[in-house]
């Protein structure tokens, strides 16, 4: 098999679940009791689009072996001064290595469609071959970032914009399919076991109709596989897509599966209103990418990612210029970060994000429509020559505009547009209160939604789009990030029902991933994708396998469950110690550290946030790091109070106790594989390992995901409307930035599980102690930051305000507007002497005195006499003196 | 990992400090996380002993060998005798409520990233010296030194006084440059902690004698 | 840095220094025994006690303090004696005042 196989046998890969979901949308209840069928060709069809992903994985890896990124080499300021050195990306390879790649590699026309064009590679010469050449024009160590992009079927074409069905595939969309196809093979397998109950006649408890008595309804186990199945087309072909308008439709599927998923027990009140609460609150999120797609549309004039051959509008034929070759339509990312050829700042800036000419024409619009006229004006007679005339002098000026910095602003919006979608879909503040409802569906479903599909569509795309997010957008990023992250995390302390506890886990990790997006670690970011999906859908599962087993998610009724379920209980402690990123820093003896795959991947984000915070050394960027490390020690609290409080102790609930049961066979053993992989997936053993080409250490996740780096983003970015610097992420795995953070990491693990040992295991301290101490901060806790009651405030009373306005004046019309007049003046009356006499005069008095009495209370609650809080004071008063001296001091030579 | 197999040689000096630093910070975690009043008072001497290893290590033998006899010897006889005389069954161990623990440990925690990310800041500070083991033990001997330093004579300042004299400058009129230059020692303060010593001796000893218990004011108390 | 081949750098003594002076602050936060607050005191002495020594080393610094760390350390040394038979004495009379040990019932100046 060739790699350019790979793109059909994903193609194939998406096109299985598919398939599968029509033949059950066909004949699902006719197979077997109840659908029982439909469960086997769902989980075939998964099963069978995982192998084709994993043959994928295997041909890449055969043609194309991860090498160790180079680390260090360059120095701060050239990294930043001549970003785009590296030229070892996408679209500028194609211009110098085209003809021979083209030689080298004889490429199978994959004739599918008359309109289906051979898949063209992008990839770098092997360095044995072209060493000498590259020598010269590169000067420094550099990897290959192959790319095989092309169109599958051509939809249509208008003018030079061709809608079609195409693919772009690197490393990650194909680590993105083993990892979904991987997962949801599990979570098919598990469903087969947990949706039992729906193979019957089912009676929904929850459910309560006007007679008093249960629902009854026949079992809908062939429609749930069915769901499923067009959720894992919809993931998979989201990631294989090659242009954004296929994105779009893909994104778009994505929601509405998790629509129904969501509102599986469809009966149920909260179940169909946290299915639309998901999807409405998306489309929020979706309006915003509307925009960003449409700023990029607009000032690109492709849908394309990739650089595509250009096809003639009238012969359909591929145009070939003067000497054979194919001419390519550059596409998204070769337009944003031009290749050394194309880029109007000189090779030496090659891959720099620059503001393509639709972009800074489209801003500069006045000045164009001022050139146009002009030559109009000049030649009257002849307005083809005036067209060409003013043609040329736009291209000439267009430079001068992009350097006044026209058309910045219309890319940092398409970025943040493009984000919106990405906040909504991963749940980010502010949109994140649809996750935690989302509960309401099956548990299965909620594993596939909170790992593998749903919520890593937004950072998937994220990563995907990652060339075109200007600095100033990736800050936008990362405030979101660490505010999410922050705010779920606490959330997750206090939450009592153990599927709500991951739920707000996801929404904190997710905030992990897009902080470390924001701040420059792409890598770092989408390491921890692919982590937390194996670890979150393991430790959803097993949640999943309690709720089944003791019939309740309420954590204060479960308790030493650890005898009654062994294998849930072992697997769960997996899933929590790889969230809690546990690993031992071997970095202190010299060496790499060795841990669970959070280890990895979360020290990878620490290090590029301490990195950030290094480089602009402000407070600002502290705050970064800072909400990153905080929000690590409070994640393994919560996963940790979570398994103590289920599976420890003594059982609070008997009669549940006494129920519960293992799991069949058909649940734990997914869950086992889960946590293989929750263990070994980020394993790093370069260490361990020799030097060499074709290197087995080399074969890990982080190298695997670094030849898929977008062009360009290697190297440090500044922003250009504020100042920052968005250091290289290579330069974060610095021995001196490596070693204190992997310290801290490790105290934050350290304390967060022993602070949970205190509480929920040794009972050294009183969960119900700590409550009362901080009864303030824990009503805001368990209220979820009043976000749902805010919204409601804000959005929901409004409309109900102004409807009720309006029946109002209706009524005041019909009762007569003498009436009205009346009661109005009798009012305004009363209301002038209850405003200006009571409330405004005596008001002033009374409030001044109130104000007095109340600030002598409140002084006097602070002299409490108690020596120890005094010595907190003290403490306390320290620390805010040298934070107040960090903010207003700085020393001469910043200290780095 | 690799490198300390491949490591040339261990730096026992760095090797012990990292011991008594270890037993030093245990015990005073012990310290705090124990509720029993004995086993504290325990635990704080094996944390104040490891600390006056620490100062041996840092070659201030006198001060380690005065932290030993005062402290370990003096000040926590002290403590264990007060330990005795107020041992009641009831306030051997007392709990503390969760609540303070969180705040203290919030607080506490904060300050220790502060004060260990302030430590490490600063470059000159992070290495050692690396030409340490060549000095000899007349280079670190100091007690005689210290001695003179109390009686008011800075004998380590005198290079100070003959690099100022090999500079040039004006020849030195014996005492008053020499305190200009800080060789005034610590004579003044050795007095007044010696007078500071004996008020504190007669004021504790005033203050812990046995009188008789005001009966009206001890009850009012005792009921709140 | 490999903190067993190299040799070890006033850092490491402050890092050290810290955390005793940290504990000991909790611990004067956290007990409610009188004699408990007090031997957070020595812990936080103790902790400043070794800031002073690692400046005045020789061996960690070329360009030490000299002997005025030392002599420094030894004044809080024995100001620290002073301090525990002060404190110790006001304890054992609180202790007979109030037949009880505990600060928390010592809240006669509450505002």
């Amino acid at each position: 098999m060739q790699p350019a196989h790979i793109p059909l046998l994903l193609g194939a890969a998406v096109l299985l679940p598919l398939a599968s979901f029509f033949v059950i949308l066909v004949f699902g209840p006719k197979m077997g009791h109840a659908g029982k069928f439909a469960g086997n060709v769902a989980t075939g069809a998964i099963v069978g689009a995982g192998l084709l992903s994993f043959i994928s994985l295997f041909i890449w890896l055969g043609e194309h072996w991860p090498e160790k990124p180079h680390h260090g080499g360059h120095d701060e300021a050239s990294s930043g001064e001549h970003g785009g050195q590296h030229d070892n990306g996408a679209g500028e390879q194609e211009k110098s290595g085209e003809h021979r790649a083209a030689a080298k590699r004889d490429r199978a026309p994959l004739v599918m469609n008359v309109a289906f064009h051979p898949g063209h590679i992008d990839e770098e010469p092997t360095a044995d071959e072209d060493a000498a050449q590259h020598a010269t024009d590169k000067d420094d160590g550099e990897h290959a970032h192959p790319v095989y992009t092309g169109d599958y079927y051509l939809l249509g074409q208008f003018g030079r914009l061709r809608v079609t069905i195409s693919y772009y595939v690197d490393t990650l969309t194909v680590v993105m399919f083993c990892m979904v196809t991987l997962i949801a093979s599990c979570i098919h397998f598990y469903s087969t076991g947990y949706m039992h109950d729906e193979l019957h006649d089912f009676t929904d408890h929850e459910v309560h109709m006007s007679d008093g008595s249960h629902l009854h309804r026949p079992g809908r186990y062939h429609r749930f596989f069915q769901y499923m199945s067009l959720f894992c087309f919809s993931m998979l072909g989201l990631v294989l897509a090659g242009n954004i308008a296929m994105v779009f439709v893909f994104w778009e599927l994505v929601g509405i599966c998790s629509y129904f998923l969501i509102g599986f027990y469809v009966e149920r009140k909260s179940a169909s209103n946290a299915a639309n609460k998901a999807f409405i609150v998306n489309r929020i999120g979706d309006f915003g990418m509307i925009i960003g797609l449409m700023a990029l549309w607009t000032g690109l004039g492709t849908f394309s990612f990739g650089d595509v051959p250009r096809v003639d509008p009238q012969t359909g034929a591929v145009v070939k210029d003067d000497h054979g070759k194919v001419v390519l339509e550059p596409g998204i990312f070769s337009q944003v970060r031009p290749g050394k050829d194309e880029h109007p700042y000189g090779p030496e800036r090659a891959h720099e994000l620059i503001v393509p000419d639709g972009m800074v024409q489209a801003a500069a619009s006045e000045r164009v429509v001022a050139i146009v006229r002009d030559h109009a004006s000049l030649f009257p007679d002849h307005p083809e020559d005036a067209d060409a005339a003013s043609q040329a002098q736009i291209e000439y000026e267009t430079r001068g505009w992009r350097d006044q910095g026209y058309g910045y602003w219309l890319l940092v919006i398409a970025g943040i547009g493009i984000f919106c979608g990405c906040v909504g879909k991963s749940a980010q503040f502010p949109l994140h209160t649809w996750l935690p409802d989302a509960l309401e569906g099956p548990t299965p479903v909620s594993a596939l939604v909170h790992s593998a599909t749903m919520v890593a569509a937004g950072v998937y795309l994220v990563g995907r789009f990652y060339p075109v997010f200007a600095p100033e957008v990736l800050l936008v990023i990362a405030i979101v990030g660490c505010i999410t992250l922050f705010m779920a995390a606490t959330i997750a302390i206090t939450a009592t029902d153990i599927k709500r506890v991951l739920a707000y886990s996801t929404v904190s990790q997710l905030g992990y991933m897009m902080l470390s997006l924001g701040v420059g670690g792409w890598a770092a970011g989408l390491t921890h994708l692919i982590t937390h999906a194996f670890f979150k859908s393991l430790l959803f599962l097993c949640s999943g396998s309690v709720i089944h087993a003791v019939h309740t998610n309420e954590l204060p009724q479960m308790g030493g469950l650890l005898k009654k379920m062994p294998y849930t209980a072992i697997t769960m402690l997996i899933g929590c110690l790889a969230i809690a990123g546990v690993g031992f820093p071997m970095v202190i003896f010299g060496g790499h550290g060795i841990g669970f795959s959070g280890f990895y991947s979360k020290d990878a984000i620490l290090e590029q946030a301490y990195s950030f915070m290094q480089t602009n050394n402000s407070a600002w960027s502290a705050i970064f790091f800072c909400a990153a490390a905080g929000g690590a020690a409070i994640t393994s609290f919560y996963m940790f109070r979570l398994w103590f409080l289920a599976f420890v102790g003594k059982p609070r609930d008997h009669h549940r106790y006494d129920h519960a049961h293992e799991s069949p066979k058909v649940m734990y053993i997914p869950l086992m594989i889960l946590a293989f992989f929750a263990i070994t997936v980020a394993w790093q053993l370069y260490d361990f390992m020799p030097e060499s080409k074709r290197n087995p250490a080399n074969l890990n996740l982080v190298y695997l995901l670094e030849q898929a780096r977008p062009a360009g983003t290697e190297a440090a970015a500044f922003g250009k409307l504020l100042t920052g610097t968005w250091p290289a992420e290579h330069d974060s795995h610095a021995l001196a930035i490596r070693l204190p953070v992997t310290l801290l990491a490790t105290g934050t693990w350290i304390v967060g599980i022993g602070l949970a040992c205190a509480f929920y295991w040794l009972r050294y301290l009183e969960a119900e102690d700590v409550r009362k101490t901080f009864q303030p901060i824990y009503r805001f806790l368990i209220n979820k930051w009043w976000f749902d009651e805010l919204y409601d405030f804000i959005f929901v009373r409004p409309v109900h305000v102004i409807s009720r306005l309006a029946a109002m004046i209706d009524r005041r019309y019909i009762d007569g507007l003498i009436d009205g007049s009346a009661r109005v003046t009798r009012w305004f009356s009363s209301a002038f002497e209850w405003v200006a006499d009571q409330t405004i005069v005596d008001g002033f008095v009374n409030l001044l005195a109130a104000w007095a009495y109340a600030l002598g209370v409140s002084l006097r609650q602070v002299q409490t006499g108690r020596i120890r809080q005094y010595v907190l004071f003290i403490v306390v008063g320290a620390i805010a003196i040298f934070i107040l001296i960090s903010f207003f001091w700085s020393p001469e030579t910043p200290a780095r | 990992m690799m490198s300390l197999l491949a490591a040339t040689a261990i730096n026992w000096h760095s090797i012990f400090f990292l011991l008594f630093a270890l037993v030093a910070c245990f015990f005073a975690l012990a310290v705090l996380f124990t509720s029993n009043i004995v086993r504290m008072a325990f635990y704080l001497i094996l944390s104040l002993g490891a600390t006056a290893g620490l100062f041996f290590l840092a070659g201030a033998a006198f001060v380690g060998a005065m932290q030993l006899m005062i402290y370990v010897g003096g000040t926590l006889v002290l403590l264990v005798f007060g330990v005795m005389l107020t041992a009641q069954q009831s306030f051997i161990s007392m709990k503390t409520k969760g609540g303070d623990w969180i705040l203290a440990a919030a607080a506490g925690g904060t300050m220790l990233v502060l004060l260990i990310s302030i430590a490490f800041r600063v470059e000159d500070w992070r290495a050692g010296r690396p030409d340490g083991d060549q000095l000899t033990a007349a280079d670190v001997e100091d007690t005689t030194r210290i001695g003179a330093a109390f009686i008011g004579v800075r004998t380590d300042k005198l290079d100070v006084y003959d690099d100022a004299a090999k500079d040039g400058e004006s020849e030195p009129d014996a005492a008053g440059q020499l305190t200009l230059q800080g060789m005034s020692g610590y004579l003044l303060p050795f007095e007044i902690v010696s007078i500071h010593l004996l008020v504190v001796l007669i004021g504790a000893a005033y203050l812990a004698r046995a009188k008789k218990r005001a009966p009206a004011r001890s009850a009012s108390t005792t009921q709140r | 840095m490999n903190l067993l081949t190299d040799p070890i750098g006033v850092s490491h003594y402050l890092a050290v220094g810290a955390v005793l002076f940290v504990t000991g602050a909790v611990c004067m936060a956290t007990k409610r025994n009188a004699l408990g607050v007090l031997m957070g005191i020595e812990l936080v002495l103790n902790g400043a006690n070794i800031n002073f020594v690692a400046f005045g080393s020789k061996l960690l610094r070329s360009d030490s303090f000299g002997l005025d760390g030392q002599l420094f350390a030894l004044f809080v040394i024995v100001l620290a004696a002073a301090e525990a038979a002060v404190a110790l004495a006001i304890a054992l009379n609180f202790y007979n005042n109030h037949t009880t040990i505990d600060v928390d019932r010592a809240d006669d100046l509450k505002g």
